[in-house]
């Protein structure tokens, strides 16, 4: 594993994903845009970061879940194909990028919304 | 300060990342002639490396043959998962600015002039010569075999090509549909992925299983010597997974003729000629080093290896021991493991850092374990990962990965992951 420096790393990546490196970079860099614009637009308004941030999370880790078992898809197997822990653990670790993406979304719709009424809860 | 701190790691790791890619990138200044015979795996990924740590240098790649084909993926289009296309490029993609590239093969080696000759004629001198030819695909040394009988009457092998992959794969679907008996095996000689055939069993079980068709196929994998795999452990597990899947073994069975009209194959074996009939066969070609090095002097004059031609060379620098401005590299090097594109992606490095620090006026040190992988697939969506060095020792990159387990993440590094890395060696970047 010596061998996986980040640069050999980013070569390995850039070789297999082509053009869709940039595309996928792109899409994480409108991403985390949002979600700078999103905690600044919480902090002006006064609302705290927390419970969205928390959703977030949730949402996004259901997500990643739901998308472990597509992974194996994605590489031309069956959902079956996981069996031991390290393929889930490996194939959860792949999911939460879909998983991250929806996290993000959710969390700049929810720095959108308008602050609830007293007592309600952020749902 | 815990926000400073976390910046210091993060660029502390970042650092150890690029002096990673530092250390091994010296260079050198020299103004060597460096001629690479061949423009495969090992080829490209010298002359990528090369050119940038020797930027003096005058670099010159010497083949004829235009098309690049990622020879790891044939298994996958063996399995009807992959495209011919999805294995196939071209290799002026490749092929570095500022490397002289000569579309010709290779006629002739003159290690005593220091000198390559071209198929033209053309005399090419150097000053240093890396081998990286490749193999030969002798499927003419089976009686009664021609690669153009592939994908007709039963006939397949993967390792002819992408298309004859795929005719492969649509034969494996046809045997599967009518039934019958399956033969597979490997040849007596040195070979490349030696996995490969064992793959393609394991494909053709788990593809007849899928479509309940198991019971109407035979199948049964002839052992060119008494194991399955020259690893003890791998053999051993082959071993169980295949009684397990019901797949028959006979060893000591080496591939010597097969008779198209009437579907019959004839093996040597210690008790003599035995004639298998079968219904679908999956031949793996007898493999030597191409004309050119097998008829120069640059070949092993004797013991195991030299019936075959492969090029001599020191096992831990894959430094010619009579001609010392000469190295081999990939599969036509005349060492006991390493016909693989892993070992390819060890070997490059060693040989470029030694030849970077003896024109550095550097001692060389750097030495090649004899390191091979082989992503043994086992079924569709399972893998082992088996990685060895020159010892048979298992030497698993990945400590959570364990070699001798069916994992899907072993199969996820095969489907997704050798690609990638592949495409990275050959520009010199892994």
């Amino acid at each position: 594993m010596s061998d996986f420096n980040p640069v050999t790393l980013f070569y390995i990546l850039h070789e297999s994903l082509g053009s869709w490196l940039w595309v996928l970079l792109a899409l994480a860099f409108v991403l985390l845009a949002g979600i700078v614009s999103g905690f600044v637009k919480l902090r002006r308004a006064g609302r705290t970061v927390a419970r969205p941030m928390l959703a977030a999370i949730a949402v996004g880790l259901i997500a990643a879940a739901v998308f472990t078992f597509a992974v194996p898809i994605w590489t031309l197997a069956d959902t079956g194909a996981l069996g031991a822990p390290v393929d889930y653990v490996i194939a959860f670790v792949l999911a939460l990028i879909p998983g991250a993406v929806v996290a993000s979304l959710v969390f700049m719709l929810a720095a959108r919304r308008r602050p609830m009424p007293d007592g309600a809860s952020f749902g | 300060m815990k926000r400073r701190a976390f910046l210091a790691g993060a660029g502390t790791l970042m650092a150890s990342g690029f002096t990673a890619d530092a250390v091994s990138a010296q260079s050198s200044t020299s103004r060597a002639r460096v001629v690479i015979a061949g423009a495969g795996a090992a080829g490209l990924a010298l002359a990528s490396r090369l050119r940038r740590q020797m930027e003096n240098a005058t670099i010159i790649l010497i083949d004829g043959k235009k098309a690049h084909h990622f020879q790891p993926g044939y298994t996958l289009v063996g399995a009807g998962l992959w495209r011919p296309e999805d294995v196939t490029e071209a290799n002026a993609a490749y092929v570095p600015v500022g490397v002289e590239w000569i579309e010709q093969a290779v006629a002739e080696f003159d290690p005593a002039a220091n000198a390559v000759i071209t198929a033209s004629g053309q005399r090419v001198p150097y000053d240093f010569l890396f081998v990286a030819t490749g193999l030969k695909l002798d499927y003419q040394a089976v009686e009664g075999m021609d690669a153009g009988l592939i994908g007709k009457e039963g006939i397949t092998s993967i390792y002819a090509g992408p298309t004859e992959a795929a005719a492969s794969a649509a034969a494996i679907d046809r045997f599967i549909e009518v039934g019958g008996v399956g033969l597979f095996g490997r040849p007596q000689t040195e070979m490349k992925c030696a996995g490969a055939p064992l793959k393609i069993t394991f494909i053709t079980d788990d593809k007849a299983r899928r479509r309940n068709r198991r019971g109407g196929v035979k199948l049964i994998y002839n052992a060119h010597n008494p194991a399955l795999f020259a690893v003890p452990p791998v053999h051993e597990k082959v071993k169980s997974l295949f009684a397990a899947r019901d797949i028959a073994t006979n060893y000591n069975h080496v591939l010597k003729a097969i008779d198209p009209g009437t579907k019959e194959a004839t093996y040597a074996t210690p008790g003599g000629d035995v004639r298998l009939r079968y219904d679908f066969i999956h031949v793996v070609p007898p493999m030597r080093a191409p004309d050119a090095v097998r008829k120069s002097p640059l070949a092993w004059q004797s013991g195991p290896l030299a019936a075959d031609g492969w090029v001599e060379a020191e096992k831990a620098t894959l430094r010619h021991p009579r001609f010392s401005n000469v190295f081999a590299v990939g599969d036509v090097a005349g060492v006991p493991r390493g016909k693989t594109a892993a070992s390819v992606k060890w070997q490059v490095p060693v040989v470029v850092d030694n030849l970077i620090a003896e024109t550095a006026g550097r001692t060389p040190t750097a030495t090649y374990n004899g390191y091979t992988s082989c992503p043994m697939v086992t079924a569709y969506g399972k893998a082992m990962l088996i990685e060895f060095d020159y010892d048979g020792k298992l030497v698993p990159s990945f400590p959570f990965i364990p070699p001798l387990e069916e994992l899907w993440v072993s199969w996820l590094i095969e489907e997704k992951g050798l690609k990638g890395a592949y495409r990275a060696m050959l520009r010199g970047r892994a």
